[in-house]
């Protein structure tokens, strides 16, 4: 007999995604992902002034503000063929940097580690078993007796009270939790710890955007940070040197904790290396040009079909046609109104609904394909993108991560197992690891650059007569987020954005092709058909941000997870 | 520090309350040294950084509830935190309160929080607020400014009018 499971939010704390599971014998046979709040935002933007989209782009969603406004200013860019400043895109560079690694610390820390460690177990560790372990996999001064006991009392303190407070929904006990009590408290204790470093990195974003979120120094041709060396009110070698300091201190934490937790709970958890592949071709574009004119890229972009990593073709450039020319989306099970598959340029957002059919329309989402095919964006695709392709700094910390991982569980894992659920974890920690030596070297071609005596900052933009269109697109935390724009006369006349959510949230196609989320539940275990914390683990693993596809404004609904076993 | 934290939605219609009260307040009124006014948007748990270590702070969000349109609510910080589940407070309430709870844990919360709620009338797409909503932003600019009064923090009214519309009205920027 099978049974059917509606989870309903899905996501912590941005908006609302309902996901259905049909499950028989344990495990998922069918999934169906359905975004439940109308999203048209991009129909306030026409009739605007193009050199202003970019702050409306960036409320379209509140945790995703930052992405949003680089990627409108590169499309209006990418429209006028307008070249920017050395200094205004290294500036933008380390602030996309920046706010990645605090984006992906506080996914995996606060939003998603909980599904795997189990905090009440914690209360139950051993001090200084805990601490011999931590000893033995990273030496990082947090990791004291001291710490640890410190959090357990805490820990038993709130417990004793009767009061879990941000705890208190989780699936504490669940049989699909499986780590050691010592493991617990570690993971718990760096949990802690987080939310020092997520403020860290964050302050970054607030010193060279001015404000976060909604950082205010962007410009269609630039950046408005003045720079003055001699002058305490601009960026000067004080404000540098403290963002140094900052993105170092987010460095260690990174690279000595982050990445030990991961691979250590990975490794414990190894069967969900099985468990949640999905989709398995993957989409990236290239990120943190290296000069003004973006001729190269620090993160490189590309194209996988069907998980074969010996074939990988590159997207090289703002400009690259590969990329412009496959983007479309389906409306074929989305609430508006027709039938069609169209590029981005072409479309529009008419929304007509209809009452919740699995079979028809179900889901406010569109669905976005390259060429034609299903892909998955995010982490993992960033980094087997990078890999296929030689990238060293991915290649290195991918390794490191499979050969660390595969020291703790006692086996060889090859770069295959990243195709999962876990392989999700480990991608973003592994391109955060990546960022976080590239946001140095960033820092220092900004140094170097204003120490030649560059200043400039911005290039004015101008609007001839007639038509332009326009994308413009970043690899973000989430992936690959594109604008397209099209202008007349110096208004925008239509705007598209093709979000990451979009991508791997979006309902099935007109060929029936089910979308990455819905594809990677299938075939996932479910031990507690009342309590879904499986499906919870390979839908956090892709970082769901719904309000990004959709909107914020969800008023229902104040649990983790409104499970109904129909 | 103390924080006076505009939440909310300016594309949304009633949602844009919290930053059009925190512009407001800016616009008319000079405060101490220790504060800073802020329209942070919708920001989930990337509320953090401003809640981290705060002696105070201030919330101006939208909240759900049966009174009518542009009643105005104030609530403590044990109001918010101890809020039975079911009882939702605001749309962004699962953000604040996660955010709030989480530093609770952690004994980086802030110290006090006060939360002016409105209860909106249509947070459909729009730039504007609708009427009895618009007619609340007064009454809570006050509330903020009484509100500092009471942590110690000196706040001068100094221009009657709160100056040219804000830059998602305007048209003409």
């Amino acid at each position: 007999m099978s049974t059917h499971i509606t989870v309903d939010p899905i996501t912590r704390i941005e908006g609302h995604l309902r996901i259905d599971v049909e499950v028989d014998g344990g495990v998922v046979k069918k999934a169906w992902s359905s975004g439940q709040m109308f999203r048209g935002i991009e129909r306030i933007l026409v009739g605007r002034d193009p050199r202003e989209a970019w702050l409306f782009t960036q409320r379209f969603c509140g945790v995703c503000t930052t992405v949003h406004a680089i990627t409108s200013v590169r499309a209006v860019e990418n429209a006028l063929k307008l070249e920017i400043p050395p200094n205004a895109q290294y500036i933008r560079n380390l602030i996309v940097a920046a706010h990645a690694m605090h984006d992906h610390i506080v996914h995996f820390y606060q939003l998603s580690a909980l599904d795997w460690v189990d905090v009440v177990s914690a209360l139950k560790a051993d001090v200084p078993k805990t601490a011999a372990l931590a000893a033995s996999l990273s030496d990082w001064p947090g990791n004291s007796s001291k710490q640890f006991q410190a959090v357990k009392d805490r820990l038993a303190g709130f417990v004793a009270k009767g009061q879990l407070g941000i705890f208190t929904n989780g699936y504490w006990g669940h049989p699909a939790m499986k780590l050691s009590p010592e493991v617990n408290l570690l993971a718990v204790s760096h949990y802690l710890q987080a939310l020092e470093y997520q403020r860290t990195v964050n302050q970054v974003v607030a010193i060279l955007g001015s404000k976060t979120p909604n950082i205010q120094n962007l410009a269609v041709g630039g950046v408005a940070n003045a720079i003055n060396l001699d002058n305490d009110a601009t960026l000067n070698m004080a404000r540098l040197y403290q963002v140094k300091d900052l993105l170092d201190s987010a460095k260690q934490f990174i690279q000595q904790v982050y990445f030990v937790d991961v691979c250590a709970i990975g490794a414990m958890y190894a069967p969900w290396l099985g468990h949640g592949a999905g989709v398995t071709n993957y989409l990236a574009v290239p990120d943190l040009p290296t000069d003004a004119k973006a001729t190269t890229f620090d993160l490189p972009g590309g194209t996988i079909f069907n998980g074969d990593l010996a074939k990988v073709t590159p997207i090289a450039s703002f400009e690259d046609p590969y990329f412009q020319k496959n983007v479309s989306e389906s409306i074929a099970h989305s609430w508006y109104d027709g039938d069609w598959q169209r590029h981005p340029y072409e479309e529009d957002t008419v929304p007509k609904y209809s009452p919740y059919s699995a079979d028809g329309k179900y889901s406010w989402i569109k669905s976005p394909r390259f060429d034609g095919h299903v892909m998955q964006v995010g982490p993992l695709a960033q980094v087997l993108v990078g890999f296929a392709q030689g990238h060293e700094p991915t290649v290195r910390w991918a390794k490191k991560t499979l050969e660390t991982a595969g020291k703790v569980a006692g086996v060889t894992l090859t770069p295959a197992v990243l195709h999962s659920t876990l392989g999700r974890h480990a991608a973003r920690m592994i391109r955060t690891c990546v960022i976080s030596e590239l946001a140095d070297k960033h820092w220092g071609l900004l140094a170097e650059n204003i120490g030649k005596g560059d200043t400039r900052i911005f290039n004015e933009p101008v609007f001839p007569k007639g038509e332009q269109q326009g994308f413009g697109f970043h690899e973000a935390p989430r992936g690959t987020l594109s604008h397209w724009i099209v202008i007349e006369d110096g208004k925008i006349k239509n705007y598209q954005a093709v979000v990451p959510s979009t991508w791997n949230a979006g309902p099935r196609d007109a060929k029936n092709q089910a979308g990455p989320y819905e594809a990677a539940l299938v075939g996932n275990p479910i031990a507690d058909p009342e309590k879904p914390l499986e499906v919870l683990r390979t839908i956090h693993s892709f970082d769901p941000c719904i309000a990004c596809a959709i909107h914020t404004l969800d008023v229902e609904g104040n649990e983790i997870a409104n499970v109904k076993a129909l | 520090m103390i924080y006076v934290l505009g939440l909310g939605n300016v594309l949304m219609g009633d949602d844009g309350f919290g930053p059009t009260v925190v512009r407001e307040f800016s616009a008319t009124h000079v405060v101490g040294a220790d504060v800073e006014v802020v329209d942070v948007g919708t920001p989930g748990l990337d509320m953090m950084p401003w809640l981290y270590d705060a002696h105070a702070v201030i919330i101006v969000d939208t909240i759900k509830s049966d009174a009518r349109p542009g009643t105005l609510r104030v609530y403590d910080k044990k109001e918010i935190l101890h809020h039975a589940p079911s009882v939702r407070v605001g749309p962004h309430d699962p953000g604040v309160k996660e955010a709030l709870l989480t530093l609770e844990f952690a004994g980086r919360g802030p110290r006090d929080v006060v939360l002016v709620g409105v209860v909106p009338g249509d947070v459909g797409m729009a730039l504007e607020l609708t009427d009895p909503v618009r007619d609340a932003v007064p009454a809570a600019v006050e509330v903020i400014a009484g509100t500092l009064r009471r942590f110690g923090v000196p706040v001068a009214h100094v221009h009657a009018e709160p100056g040219p519309a804000p830059w998602w009205q305007d048209r003409h920027v």
